[in-house]
């Protein structure tokens, strides 16, 4: 506790200054999980768990709880450039009402497309209005790529018929943390995949402030609200990885806390989807997994309320949370070692032993040659 | 009845070149044999799970892995500053458009191999490229290393291989790459293996024995 008590008093002053400020809900975060029938127990063990993913000791839970019903004083404004949708959807669609898509609820929303009533103009005022009155103090959460080619036309946002790119550089400009969700803000994602006609690009090469990317197609609701709840604590960013990402979630490999690894060492692997390995619960290395080159929570935090993961389900992971993970991953179903290589459709292995091949013969017929040439003269 | 030697004999190879020589060779084919059942594992799974199959093949592509860069660092080394300049004379030939042409000529049966070290130009930049090639299989495996071991010497280099898998686009671009070179030492052999089999017949001198005893054996006139 001792080496976080710098953090603790951070934390403590940080939620004593947001306290002061006005909530913007009318309706408190208490009277919220009363109403939805979540115990004080329930949301103190949250609190517990959230202290535990953000790799905070145990006496930050209190913090945590705090922090959680000072969120309403937190302006956020999300937005949504080209992309499916998704990673709003992996916070909110729950089959009950939990803690984490509550916290998001409860938070300051000044602008979410999928979740706001208004729409046309009145929506294009609310941003600009929210821009305006919490410039310097909004967190910005942008879901999706940039598209850059032809100054951005690829996408057109709203009424005013601004580009995506015109819109996040306008945001990005008085937020006080910028969060990209998910791997198609993060890096690109899918829409970034060679070609790329449209020139799609992660919010980090379209602007020149620091990001944190949350990869993930999509990612959890864990690591979405615990980013959000680290910046409500705090007020700054966490300690960030190779990529942005924040370490408390992408610190470690899926391969390294995946269930399945004692397989993988012992070499009990599925051969085919559906053999007896895999009834068995075997490795799906050779089925195509690429945990060993994904820095992601899956294996502990699982998706929807912890309730499984695409390892679990018998799938193994496509690396969504890495940069450029449609073309670096692929082929989904075969380890990177049999990856058809971009541009020349064959393996490794198979120009390897082409060009093998193409050797011994030059060398066979050298050695032919050789017979037949004139000796040196001495 | 007295013998009259006919050849002399000329130390070429120093016992430490020699040394690393083979250790690296041995390294190389434990290294190409592991790494192929790591990036497609071809054994049958083992009746119990106690038995570390992947583990233990693992286990034996890191210890060949180390071998092998300490190798490459002292053979780095050696190169630059080895007491021996019989290594570093070859750099005026790979200088030369002459010594190349005299070099590629000979190896199409046209005239003598004529060389100011102990190697030809274009044999000379052949072993730059695979001991690069080494080099960059070094850091690559490293970098590999420090996200499987966590402790000790992995933790140690943890954050230049974080920043090196940054500079390569992520873990799997670093991978792939690992595999791909893999292939370069792998149709290296042949040829050199063939090379060292040929010039010595073509050439009338010692080429295979030289690098297991050191010698170089010359006619006298």
């Amino acid at each position: 506790m001792d080496t976080h008590s710098a953090l603790y008093h951070r934390c403590k002053s940080r939620l004593a200054e947001l306290r002061e400020t006005a909530p913007r809900q009318t309706v408190t975060l208490d009277e919220k999980l009363k109403e939805n029938g979540i115990t004080r127990r329930e949301f103190m063990t949250w609190s517990a768990s959230v202290t535990a993913l953000l790799a905070l000791p145990l006496p930050f839970t209190n913090l945590v709880a705090e922090a959680a019903e000072l969120a309403d004083r937190v302006p956020l404004i999300w937005l949504h450039m080209a992309e499916c949708t998704g990673c709003s959807e992996s916070l909110i669609r729950t089959d009950t009402p939990n803690l984490d898509s509550l916290i998001f609820d409860h938070i300051s929303l000044e602008y979410h497309e999928t979740l706001m009533a208004a729409s046309g103009w009145q929506a294009e005022e609310n941003l600009e209005h929210a821009m305006e009155a919490y410039k310097g103090n909004y967190l910005l959460a942008v879901e999706g790529a940039i598209p850059t080619a032809n100054n951005g036309a690829f996408l057109t946002v709203g009424c005013k018929g601004h580009t995506g790119m015109q819109i996040v550089k306008e945001a990005a400009e008085g937020a006080a943390a910028i969060i990209s969700v998910g791997t198609c803000a993060a890096f690109g994602g899918v829409q970034a995949a060679a070609p790329n006609p449209t020139g799609s690009k992660g919010v980090q090469d379209v602007i020149d402030k620091p990001v944190i990317n949350l990869g993930g197609c999509p990612p959890s609701e864990k690591n979405i609200v615990g980013t959000l709840m680290y910046f409500i604590m705090f007020g700054k960013l966490p300690a960030l990885d190779m990529f942005n990402r924040p370490k408390w979630a992408y610190g470690a490999r899926v391969h390294d806390n995946c269930e399945r690894r004692g397989r993988f060492d012992a070499g009990e692997f599925v051969e085919t989807f559906g053999d007896q390995g895999a009834k068995d619960g075997y490795c799906l290395y050779k089925v195509g997994c690429k945990g060993p080159y994904t820095y992601n929570n899956c294996p502990t935090e699982r998706f929807n309320h912890h309730t499984s993961w695409p390892v679990l389900a018998g799938h193994g992971c496509i690396g969504c949370s890495e940069p450029n993970f449609w073309d670096d991953m692929a082929d989904f179903e075969k380890p990177l070692g049999r990856q058809l290589l971009h541009g020349v459709d064959a393996t490794a292995d198979t120009i390897g032993a082409v060009i093998l091949g193409a050797t011994v013969v030059g060398i066979g017929a050298h050695a032919v040659a050789s017979l037949f040439a004139k000796p040196l003269e001495e | 009845m007295t013998q009259v030697a006919t050849h002399h004999r000329e130390l070429i190879f120093s016992p430490a070149i020699r040394i690393f020589h083979w250790i690296r060779a041995l390294s190389i084919v434990v290294l190409i044999a592991t790494g192929f059942y790591i990036s497609w594992p071809f054994l049958v799974a083992p009746e119990s799970s106690d038995v570390l199959v992947q583990g233990w093949i693992r286990f034996a592509h890191v210890i060949f892995g180390f071998a092998l860069t300490s190798v490459t660092i002292v053979r780095f080394y050696l190169f630059f500053f080895g007491r021996s300049s019989i290594e570093r004379r070859s750099v005026k030939d790979v200088l030369s458009i002459n010594s190349w042409i005299t070099q590629i000529k000979s190896y199409i049966w046209m005239g003598h191999l004529n060389k100011a070290g102990v190697y030809g130009p274009l044999q000379f930049v052949t072993y730059v490229g695979i001991s690069l090639a080494a080099l960059f299989m070094c850091i690559t495996g490293l970098v590999l290393y420090a996200n499987v071991y966590h402790e000790g010497f992995g933790g140690l280099i943890w954050e230049i291989s974080a920043w090196f898998t940054a500079l390569m686009g992520g873990l799997a671009q670093v991978r792939i790459w690992h595999h791909i070179i893999t292939w370069a030492f792998i149709v290296f052999m042949v040829i050199h293996v063939y090379m060292a089999v040929w010039s010595g017949i073509r050439f009338k001198h010692n080429s295979v024995d030289s690098i297991v005893s050191g010698y170089d054996y010359h006619k006298d006139h």
